[in-house]
This record gives structure tokens, sequence and C-alpha cells, in this order.
């Protein structure tokens, strides 16, 4: 019984629709990437996954069941536009809303000095929340997202705004909380952070999802186009190579080569090969970044 | 019911440990102090100062200025001294001059009027409106006056009697119970009733405030998605509308309980006494009508504020968006302050019906104008059922609002959002 089910769910504001049909499954200790433009749907699939709004048709099932008051204590939400109290201390605003999700007093403090042990911020448990600095304060907001700790989390934007080491420490703190069982949903415009963290994805486009699966097989269903070559000195002739769609030459004599297919890349390694040792040769599998742009860019008219 | 007993404590907490929140309790605090005791102290600055000092040149109309004399001779307190002027020459100058040299605050001086055989009197001084002065001089001259008179006639003792007899005139209210209402008692009730519509639409209006700016101020600082997410709707304004309305109460209580203790000190008794006011007049039934109407006249506006706060995306636009509601709560309370001199006219009568009025206008009815039964239950119930329908309303509107982000929504845009949510 997958933690978190979406099925073929639709949402029209008015004569707009915001979500055409997505349907997703993310599993205990998995994190799901949503990818996607601004406007893409993104944000309003998050919400009928939270409960906010309701689909117009389709299905969304949290281990099975359908929402209920009891799914909102199992659900961590971190949203793209942070907020808090801002006149209000650190340790009273998380303790209130590890209350709402249905935590005790005491468990929520007890939780709650933990989490800023973690994150190395215990001088901030009185502090207004306006007192703190920006990469803080969004610390203070992912403690909110998973204070009592969820099952289910959905992070929107979750890196946004953060400088590489704070990027690093919240990464990691997400990775220990995936491989502890939990189920996110996460939803970024990092390909790089997708590439890191995710299992499989969900492209979406205009409110449809427009490419959807397993990473690596989604990586697999894209040619790899792409060759790196560096040989002893200068290699002649590699545009002449039929199959050969381009050829960049960088500083330090590496050579890199966009080909039609597969074979032509052998036949760019056996040219090289007969001009010298060659130092380095790789078929590189293109990037998410290139996919996302090669996907959506296609649809764009 | 749990989670709704959190928001509410959180918003209580939250309000009473707030900076602005303390000071503007102190502020209305001092100020029912104040209010309190203005009576007395309006009673002390007046009589402050002993009586005013009045020239007259001296040896013009003795006969007048010694009845006068005597007259305020037998007062108490005396509002005015005669003090005689010596005219030197030009009276008229050497009796400016006296107030030049702050020996007298005016002057009096005679003109013959053979019509009545009295002469006309002229009270000259540099203060405009000094009628406190004027009015004591008139009613001494009167007396003069008919002192003259009955002495001319000669009238006989039992005459004399028989004429400054008083007239009692009593007033009494017509009511059910075979009591009704005494003047004292009528003027209780005007004071009390014009009292606590005031204290009914500070309330409202100043929670209803909170309440809205509560909101506004959650969703602008996006606080509200995380909310949303973690407690239904329903149970997050509810208990937010009732965690204000404790904080309002507290700060009510803490209002009146300065003003009656204050109005309970011996000197300010006496100078509501005097203003015909009585505590002990006040009919208990009153006060019970006073909680109910308070009770549902806040929950009605609450419900309003909350929905309204709940549209605006930024505190700024805030002021705009619940001017109609101030406006209407403004009208309510300006037909009844309108209604304290005529309770009982049939403009005032239906306004009594009509929900967002009623709980200012059939409390100043039932205070003073004293409608039957069946019209204080219809007007209750018709009150009643409007804070379910405008709860229910509000709760779907603050459902669709607090997720609506942008510029303030017309009411076609929001009932479509209401549609796309299905709430």
């Amino acid at each position: 019984m997958k933690p978190l089910a979406v099925e073929g769910v639709v949402k029209h504001y008015g004569d707009k629709t915001a979500v055409n049909g997505v349907s997703l499954e993310v599993a205990e200790g998995e994190i799901y990437g949503l990818l996607g433009a601004n406007g893409a749907g993104k944000t309003t699939t998050m919400r009928m996954v939270l409960g906010l709004i309701f689909p117009d048709s389709g299905t969304i099932r949290y281990f099975g069941k359908g929402y209920g008051k009891e799914q909102l204590s199992m659900l961590g939400y971190l949203p793209e536009e942070r907020g808090m109290y801002p006149k209000i201390k650190v340790s009273d605003q998380i303790v209130y809303l590890g209350q709402l999700r249905g935590m005790s007093r005491k468990d929520a403090e007890d939780n709650l000095g933990r989490w800023l042990k973690r994150f190395e911020i215990e001088e901030y448990r009185d502090k207004k929340v306006e007192e703190l600095s920006k990469g803080n304060q969004q610390k203070i907001q992912f403690i909110a997202a998973v204070i009592h700790r969820p099952r289910i989390l959905i992070l929107d934007e979750a890196f946004s705004g953060l400088d590489p080491v704070n990027v690093e420490l919240l990464k990691a703190t997400v990775k220990e909380l995936r491989d502890g069982g939990t189920s996110i949903l996460f939803s970024t415009h990092r390909m790089e952070h997708v590439e890191e963290l995710c299992r499989n994805i969900a492209i979406m486009h205009r409110s449809n999802p427009v490419l959807q699966g397993s990473l690596k097989q989604i990586k697999g269903r894209f040619p790899r186009e792409r060759v790196v070559l560096a040989g002893e000195g200068p290699i002649q002739g590699l545009e002449k190579i039929p199959g050969v769609k381009g050829v960049v030459r960088h500083e330090n004599d590496d050579y890199e080569l966009k080909v039609a297919n597969p074979e032509a890349a052998q036949s760019v390694l056996s040219h090289a090969l007969a001009q010298g040792p060659i130092r380095k040769f790789e078929l590189m599998e293109p990037t998410l970044n290139e996919i996302f742009i090669q996907t959506v860019g296609d649809r764009h008219e | 019911m749990n989670s709704m007993w959190t928001v509410m404590s959180f918003t209580i907490r939250s309000k009473l440990r707030s900076k602005s929140f303390l000071i503007t309790t102190v502020i209305l605090v001092v100020l029912a102090i104040v209010a309190a005791n203005v009576p007395n102290i309006i009673d002390k600055i007046s009589s402050g100062g002993g009586p005013t000092k009045v020239g007259y040149v001296s040896g013009e109309q003795s006969d007048i200025v010694q009845g006068l004399q005597s007259y305020f001779a037998k007062q108490e307190k005396p509002d005015v001294e005669l003090v005689a002027v010596d005219a030197a020459g030009s009276p008229e100058a050497s009796l400016k001059q006296a107030i030049e040299d702050k020996k007298v605050k005016g002057y009096l001086t005679f003109k013959d009027n053979p019509d009545i055989g009295f002469p006309d009197v002229t009270y000259t001084s540099k203060k405009m409106l000094d009628s406190g002065t004027s009015q004591a001089l008139k009613t001494a001259l009167q007396s003069v006056k008919t002192d003259q008179a009955v002495h001319d006639a000669k009238l006989t003792e039992a005459q004399l009697a028989k004429l400054f007899a008083e007239v009692k005139l009593d007033s009494v209210q017509i009511s059910d119970s075979t009591s009704g209402k005494t003047a004292e008692q009528q003027g209780t009730a005007i004071g009390l009733t014009y009292a606590i519509l005031i204290l009914l639409f500070m309330a409202v209006m100043i929670t209803g405030q909170l309440i809205a700016t509560e909101i506004t101020a959650e969703k602008s600082s996006r606080v509200m998605e995380i909310i949303v997410t973690s407690v239904s709707p329903l149970k997050q304004m509810f208990g937010k509308v009732i965690g204000i309305f404790i904080v309002g109460l507290l700060q009510l209580v803490l209002l009146i309980g300065a003003a009656v203790v204050n109005l309970n000190l011996s000197q300010n008794k006496n100078a509501l006494n005097s203003l015909g006011i009585d505590f002990s007049a006040i009919d208990s039934t009153m006060i019970l009508y006073a909680v109910l109407f308070y009770l549902a006249g806040f929950f009605l506006y609450a419900m309003l504020f909350a929905a309204v706060g709940s549209i605006v995306s930024r505190t700024e636009d805030l002021g705009q968006a619940v001017m109609p509601i101030t406006m209407l709560s403004l009208a309510g309370f300006y037909i009844a302050i309108f209604g304290l001199s005529h309770p009982d006219s049939s403009f005032i009568a239906v306004c009594s019906y009509i929900p967002f009025f009623s709980p200012f206008i059939m409390f100043l009815r039932i205070g003073l104008a004293n409608p039957a039964g069946w019209e204080v239950i219809v007007s209750i119930a018709i009150l009643l059922a409007s804070v379910l329908a405008i709860g229910w309303l509000s709760a779907k509107i603050y459902r669709t609002g607090v997720l609506m982000y942008g510029k303030r929504p017309s009411i076609k845009e929001l009932a479509k959002a209401m549609k796309a949510f299905k709430v």
C-alpha cells in the first residue's frame, strides 16, 4: 500500500485548467520530484494532496485511505512562500503548530529541542522570528514542517533562497528523513537537486504531466548524444565523420561532440584512436537540465 | 474540538503578550476612570473659586440691589457677590475700570422700564456665554420682582402660601407590571442604555477589527498556508473568533470594573445622584438583555469581520475592505442614538427587527419603550438565525478566501472560487 497515490487528478479554475490528469505514486522512503516551469500546476497539485482544495475528478489516497481529518497529522508541508508569525517566539509558534497537528505540548517541545540542536541554532529558541536571519528563518520553517514527524512530507521549493552551506545541511536532513521512511513530494527548479535526491519524477508543462517515470528510465529514453573526448595531441577531422553534428574544442584540448546516434560515437572513437592514444572518452547521458529544456521547450508553441 | 481549543489559547496568549494590546487596554481603563469622575470634576470646577463678583454703581436702585443681596445671602453657596463701585464721574467708565482692576467679573446697569414698573437690567462681562452667572442673576431678579409685586399686592399669609406652593408632576412610564418606572428609574434606564450602547458599539468595532487584522496578518505573513493544512479552516476561524472574544471580554470587564469602582466612590455617587442616576434602580433584566445582545451582536459582526479579513491579502487593504461593515455598525449605533429621544417611533420599531441593527435598537426599546414580549422574542430569533446564517456564509468565504492571494477578489470572483474549491 503506497503512502501516497494520486490518480488522474484534474482541477479547473473556472474555464482555466490548472491540472490535467496527474497520476503519481510515492513509496515509503522515496523522494518524488515534481518539475515544471512557473505556473505549470505544481503548487495546485501539492495543494490538492494537502487537501486544501478538492480535485474536480480523480482520487488521492493516503495509505489506501481517502482524505480525512486523521490524514492532517501525517502530512507535513513546507510552502513555497515562507512565513511565520514575525512577532512570536520561535518555541511558541513551533509548539503551537505541533499541537495543531495533534502533538502533546511536551512532545512538541522535546522534538523542537532536538531539531534546534540538529541545526545548531539552540540559542534562537526564545527569540522572535523577525529577529532571525533569513537562513535561520528558513530552518525554523523547515522545523515547522517536520516537527510532528509526518509520514508524508511536501516540500515546495525547499532549498530556494539558501546559501550553499545551508543547502547542504537541509539536503542531508531531507535524505535522513527519506532514509527514515518518510515519503516526500518535492518540487524545485534546481535540476541538480532532483538528480541527487529523486528516484521518480514528473515534469509538468501547462497543467499536463509531459514526462513521467524513474530518473533512470527517462534518461534511458533520451539518446546519449554527447561525447567527451581527449587525446594526447590535437585530433583532426572529427567534424567530417558521418553522424557528428557539432564539435566544440575546449581550452585544454578536450573535445565535446554532438552525435546523432551511439554508432557515430563508436566511429568517433576509432577515428581518434587512429591518430594516437586517447586519454578520455565518454558517451555522456543527458542531464536532466537538457531533458527538461528539450521537453518543455519543444512544446512551447 | 481539541485543535479549536489550541487555536483559541494561542490567540489569547499571543494577544495578551503583545505590547499594543496592553497599551490600548491601559489607555481605555484610564479613559474609563476619567469618564467616571467627570461629573464630580465638573462639579468641583464649576463650584470652585467662590461666588462671581458683580459690580454695580453704589446708590443706584438700592431696593433692588438690597433684594438681590438678601436673596444671595440666603443661598448655601452663593453664585454671585455684589460689589458696590463708586461712580465718580461717568458710571460706565468706573465700572469698566473695576473689571480692569479685577475687582469684579462683570457689572449690572439698570434702565427704567415704566411698562412693568421694574427696570431692565443689563449684565456686562468680558466672558462670552457666561450663562451660569446670568442665569443666577435672572432667577434672583425674578424673585426680587415677585417679592416686590407680592408686597405691593398686600396678600395674606394664606394667599402667599398658596401662591408659592410648588406644583407636583410625577411622570410614570406605562408598563405591563403594575409598578411602572419612576422618573428616577427612567433616568437610570436612559443613562444605562446609552452607556451600554456605547460599550456594545465599541466592543463590536474594536474586537471585530482585531479579528480581521489577525486573520489578514496571518494571511499576509503566509503562516496561513501552514495553519490551514494543520487544522480545518472552520475550527481555525471559530477558535480565532472565540479567542479574540475572550480577550475583548477581558478588556471590557476591566473597563467596566474600573468605571464601576470609580462610580461607587462616595463623591461620584453624589454627583450621579444629582443627575438622577441611581445604580440600585438598575433593572437586572436589563443587564441580562445587555449580555444577550452583546453576545449575539458580537458574533454577528465578528463573523463578517473574519470573512472580510480572510479575503484581503495585505494589511494595508484591510481598512478599505471593512468599511461597509463599519458603516453598517455606525448606522445601527446612530439610529439607536436617535432612538434615545424617540424610542416609540415606528422607524425604531422596524429597525429593531433588522439583524445588523437589532442588537443596538431592540436593546434600546427594551430599555426605554417597553416592547411586548413577542416582539423581543421575534427580534432575538431573527438575530440568532442571522448569526447562524452569517456564520455559515462566512465560514465558506473564509475557507475560500484564505487561499486566494493577490488583489482583493470581487464578489463574482469569490463565488467562482467557492465553486471551484467545492466548499
